[in-house]
């Protein structure tokens, strides 16, 4: 194509809107090089088009070249303003690691506040172990005395026998009414290794000892009262020694102490 | 219009006078035809704004030696103002322009009291065929190929060459010769 025939051709009409393929855009290009005069169409077709989109704007507020020159200014010429630009940068650096160094620090505190919650729970669960262990035995203590202190309960002293032990002394504390009874032997001798006091109810005519309890606990028994099941219509009660576990009938020659219910 | 070879060449050495003075050249065209497609003049000036940060930054891009300054950030421009009616933002916002080409976008304009530019502009584009006014829509306002815009108007690719000489030539009649 000479000259004349790529002005006519409308080729550079398209090339100046930009819709021309790869291959016609480098054609366009060499020509225009190649001859002043294409150049010059181009011009003047680039210039009709402008002129045409002009027309369509509205004038452009002052405020938009405000705002390109607040985003572009010294962002690409090195030599401006260095200083500030730099110290904006350490400021920021300078809060990064602040803000990391504090970030730190919380989750340093937090996990420091774990540990502590952790260990205050652990203490929680031991005292109120101990609470709870405090209050049980509060509440035995309260039925011990209660008991004694009962004018239902009727205590019945049973002295020392004098051919076994006769500075032994024990109290039952008894009710008609109830099935329970409370033996206290704090007034008798630690029974030695391998035997137990045991309980004895009677009833005298016949003579007739029934076993109501082996004190196999005296020594987990810090005030040595003992609760034991009685059987009514009872007459008298005895502690005899026996061996670990308890006897079926009572060794007589190691009854330390004997006493009868008054009526 | 001569392209200012030097004054792109300045920018490009990062001469931010010649930066000013061509987007003092420049700014006015690329944003009549970003209103076109955005239909928003707020939006419009926002999509130019950041056409022109995009042109300094990216100007080591363009060469005198090939292509034309004006198509370049063209391009740019169009690409811009087409993202922007793609985001959500744009979507969710009521356009002020009601317009479909932008031949609407000076009749309205025309409409406002002042703009004489586009009052005496619109008496020729009225004297415009319809079928130029759509052929110089696609290719020049909305940056359509040659082979797209053969598609859309089913026409040969021949033909939308020779329509483009023939319109624009209507137009150049128009313009220049005021």
């Amino acid at each position: 194509m000479n000259e004349q025939d790529i002005i006519a051709s409308g080729l550079l009409e398209l090339y100046v809107t930009g819709s021309l393929s790869e291959e016609d855009r480098l054609k366009v290009e060499t020509a225009i090089q190649e001859y002043p005069a294409i150049k010059e169409e181009v011009e003047k077709i680039e210039s009709a088009l402008m002129q045409l989109s002009e027309s369509a704007s509205a004038p452009v507020s002052d405020s938009v070249w405000r705002e390109i020159t607040a985003q572009t200014s010294g962002v690409r010429t090195l030599d401006h303003k260095p200083k500030r630009r730099n110290w904006n940068a350490i400021t920021g650096w300078a809060a990064a690691i602040l803000c990391f160094a504090g970030i730190f620090w919380m989750i340093k505190q937090n996990n420091d506040l774990k540990d502590r919650i952790r260990v205050t729970n652990t203490n929680n669960v031991v005292l109120k172990e101990k609470l709870e262990n405090t209050e049980t035995k509060l509440a035995e203590n309260s039925e011990y005395l209660e008991v004694i202190l009962s004018d239902d309960f009727t205590p019945v002293v049973l002295p020392g026998n004098e051919a076994v032990a006769p500075d032994a002394l024990a109290t039952v504390y008894f009710s008609e009414e109830e099935t329970v009874a409370y033996v206290d032997v704090n007034g008798l001798p630690e029974p030695p290794e391998g035997k137990v006091y045991q309980v004895w109810s009677l009833t005298m005519n016949p003579l007739t000892p029934t076993s109501i309890g082996v004190l196999d606990s005296y020594d987990d028994n810090e005030y040595k009262l003992f609760k034991i099941e009685i059987i009514p219509g009872q007459e008298a009660f005895g502690i005899t020694l026996e061996p670990a576990g308890g006897s079926e009938a009572p060794t007589l020659e190691q009854l330390y102490t004997l006493g009868t219910i008054t009526p | 219009m001569k392209q200012p070879d030097d004054l792109i060449i300045k920018m490009q050495q990062g001469n931010e006078q010649a930066f000013e003075t061509l987007y003092t050249m420049y700014s006015k065209a690329l944003l009549g035809v970003i209103a076109t497609l955005v239909r928003d003049e707020t939006i419009a000036e926002e999509v130019l704004q950041d056409v022109f940060v995009k042109i300094w930054n990216n100007s080591h891009m363009y060469s005198v030696q090939k292509g034309r300054f004006y198509t370049w950030m063209l391009n740019i421009a169009r690409n811009a103002a087409i993202d922007k009616t793609r985001s959500k933002a744009y979507k969710n916002a009521g356009k002020n322009l009601a317009a479909d080409n932008f031949v609407h976008i000076l009749e309205a304009r025309s409409n406002e009291t002042g703009k004489l530019d586009a009052i005496g502009l619109k008496k020729y584009i009225d004297a415009l065929k319809p079928v130029c006014i759509q052929l110089i829509d696609l290719l020049y306002f909305k940056g359509y190929t040659q082979a797209e815009t053969a598609e859309e108007l089913d026409s040969p690719l021949g033909t939308v060459k020779t329509r483009a000489r023939n319109c624009i030539n209507e137009l150049r009649k128009m313009v220049l010769n005021r």
